[in-house]
């Protein structure tokens, strides 16, 4: 179904059904990988109207901190690895999740999130965002602890400087 | 990577003088307080030589964070339609200056309508010009992609881009309208019209064929809903790109949203507008200015998203 055009955004339930078939067609994966990656590397295997899909590789240590993704939805099939997602709580630690090679997650806009790699062995896993991504925010805690939000380009977080080789 | 600008004009000295060796528009006339140029159907306008001092435009090209600008021909002259024989010497004089022009310079070639010459064009290739530059208004149907046909397929079989730029705008009431009429007018819509035409007889045609229209093809991408609601192609083209010339922030930020960040390309329009800071971030500007050119003017570094 990847291949195929929709005529709709998609709803979590057919974003996880899309990264899940992907995750299944390594062919179609396995080449855009690289296990050699320092920092997070990204490959986009399709962008339409209504969908965009990466593939991204992870390396130990590599983190994107908190994000949202504006008003796209996602879903995401970890195939190598293990990844850890962390969701933003008010007043309290992050509520922590570990996906490991086989799972797949998904997301709705309203989430706030941080993925990070945090094992020896890198991690691979594959994205999908309806409507594609766009804008995106990023977020830091500033000096006086108060959450500041910046609106950056989908860019800058998947077609980061430092990946330009 | 090398930042670039795939869209700057400059006229090298040769085409200087043979525009001044003209009796008919276009032409260069020399009055006691500088030079003018006088195209059909226009008012004679002043021209500052000085936008055309390779040096001092090299330097521009420095002073924009630049490694290097390549230079289109100046469609809306009217050169290309001339007939052949007054074309020829014009066009060529276009090809020898671009080809001395400062290491900062590249050059698109220009392509003669009145009798498109694609063997011509695969000799310019081989000096070393990038790509050729054709008017939006000669792709803008069935008709044009036909003529133009041997053209494109010249580009094609050498992995050259081709470069959409507008044309002449129509005689206008010059009295009456201000100066940036056309722009906003023939040139917008004969760039959307080229893009849909691209997207119908051109990509069919020309599978492998790298296209960048200048001005986000004014807009087009915009009118995508518009396009699938009336039964037209959803298809995502990655080998069609778009510079940015004469747009800011926010419609380049509109536009990246219908075809994502990699297709964009930085195209200043120098010396007519100048290089404009986007504001949309640092990965952004990269994209525009390093890793997508590279994709759309040289095929040994694709790296295209499908």
């Amino acid at each position: 179904m990847s291949t195929v055009e929709l005529d709709h955004d998609l709803d979590l339930a057919e974003l996880r059904e899309l990264v899940g078939a992907i995750a299944e067609e390594p062919d179609r994966w396995r080449p855009l990988v690289r296990p050699d990656a320092v920092e997070r590397h990204f490959e986009q295997l399709v962008r339409d109207d209504h969908v965009d899909v990466w593939v991204i590789s992870w390396a130990n240590g590599n983190d994107t901190g908190f994000h949202d993704h504006d008003v796209s939805r996602g879903a995401v099939a970890v195939v190598e690895g293990e990844l850890v997602e962390e969701r933003l709580v008010v007043g309290g630690p992050p509520r922590v999740r570990r996906h490991a090679a086989g799972a797949v997650f998904d997301f709705d806009a309203s989430h706030v999130h941080r993925m990070r790699q945090d094992a020896a062995r890198p991690a691979v896993s594959i994205h999908a965002y309806s409507p594609p991504l766009w804008r995106m925010g990023a977020y830091v805690v500033g000096p006086d602890g108060t959450l500041q939000r910046r609106s950056i380009s989908y860019a800058e977080e998947l077609r980061p400087v430092e990946a330009v080789g | 990577m090398p930042g670039i600008d795939v869209h700057q004009h400059l006229w090298p000295e040769p085409l200087l003088r043979a525009l001044s060796r003209r009796t008919q528009p276009p032409m260069l006339v020399r009055h006691r307080d500088g030079w003018a140029l006088r195209l059909r159907g226009e008012p004679e306008a002043p021209l500052d030589l000085g936008d055309h001092d390779p040096d001092r435009r090299a330097a521009l090209v420095r002073a924009d964070g630049l490694d290097r600008a390549f230079v289109a021909p100046s469609l809306p002259l009217g050169i290309e339609l001339l007939p052949a024989a007054e074309a020829e010497p014009l066009l060529a004089a276009y090809h020898e200056g671009v080809a001395a022009l400062p290491d900062e310079f590249g050059a698109w070639a220009a392509v003669g309508l009145d009798q498109p010459d694609p063997e011509g064009l695969a000799g310019l290739l081989d000096d070393g010009l990038v790509g050729a530059c054709l008017s939006a208004d000669a792709l803008d149907g069935p008709e044009g992609f036909d003529r133009l046909g041997a053209v494109l397929e010249a580009l094609d079989r050498r992995g050259a881009p081709l470069f959409v730029h507008p044309g002449p705008a129509p005689g206008a009431d010059v009295e009456r309208l201000p100066g940036w009429w056309g722009a906003l007018t023939a040139y917008v819509a004969s760039m959307q019209t080229a893009w849909h035409a691209f997207s119908v007889w051109g990509r069919p045609a020309h599978p492998g064929l790298r296209v960048c229209f200048a001005m986000l093809a004014g807009l087009a991408p915009l009118q995508r809903e518009r396009v699938v609601a009336r039964g037209g192609p959803a298809i995502s083209d990655p080998d069609v790109f778009l510079d940015v010339s004469s747009y800011g922030g926010r419609a380049v930020d509109a536009v990246l949203r219908e075809v994502g960040v990699d297709r964009l390309v930085e195209g200043s329009d120098r010396p007519v507008v100048g290089v404009t800071d986007l504001g949309l971030g640092d990965a952004v500007r990269t994209a525009l200015r390093e890793r997508n050119p590279a994709r759309l003017l040289s095929p040994t570094t694709t790296e295209v998203p499908a």
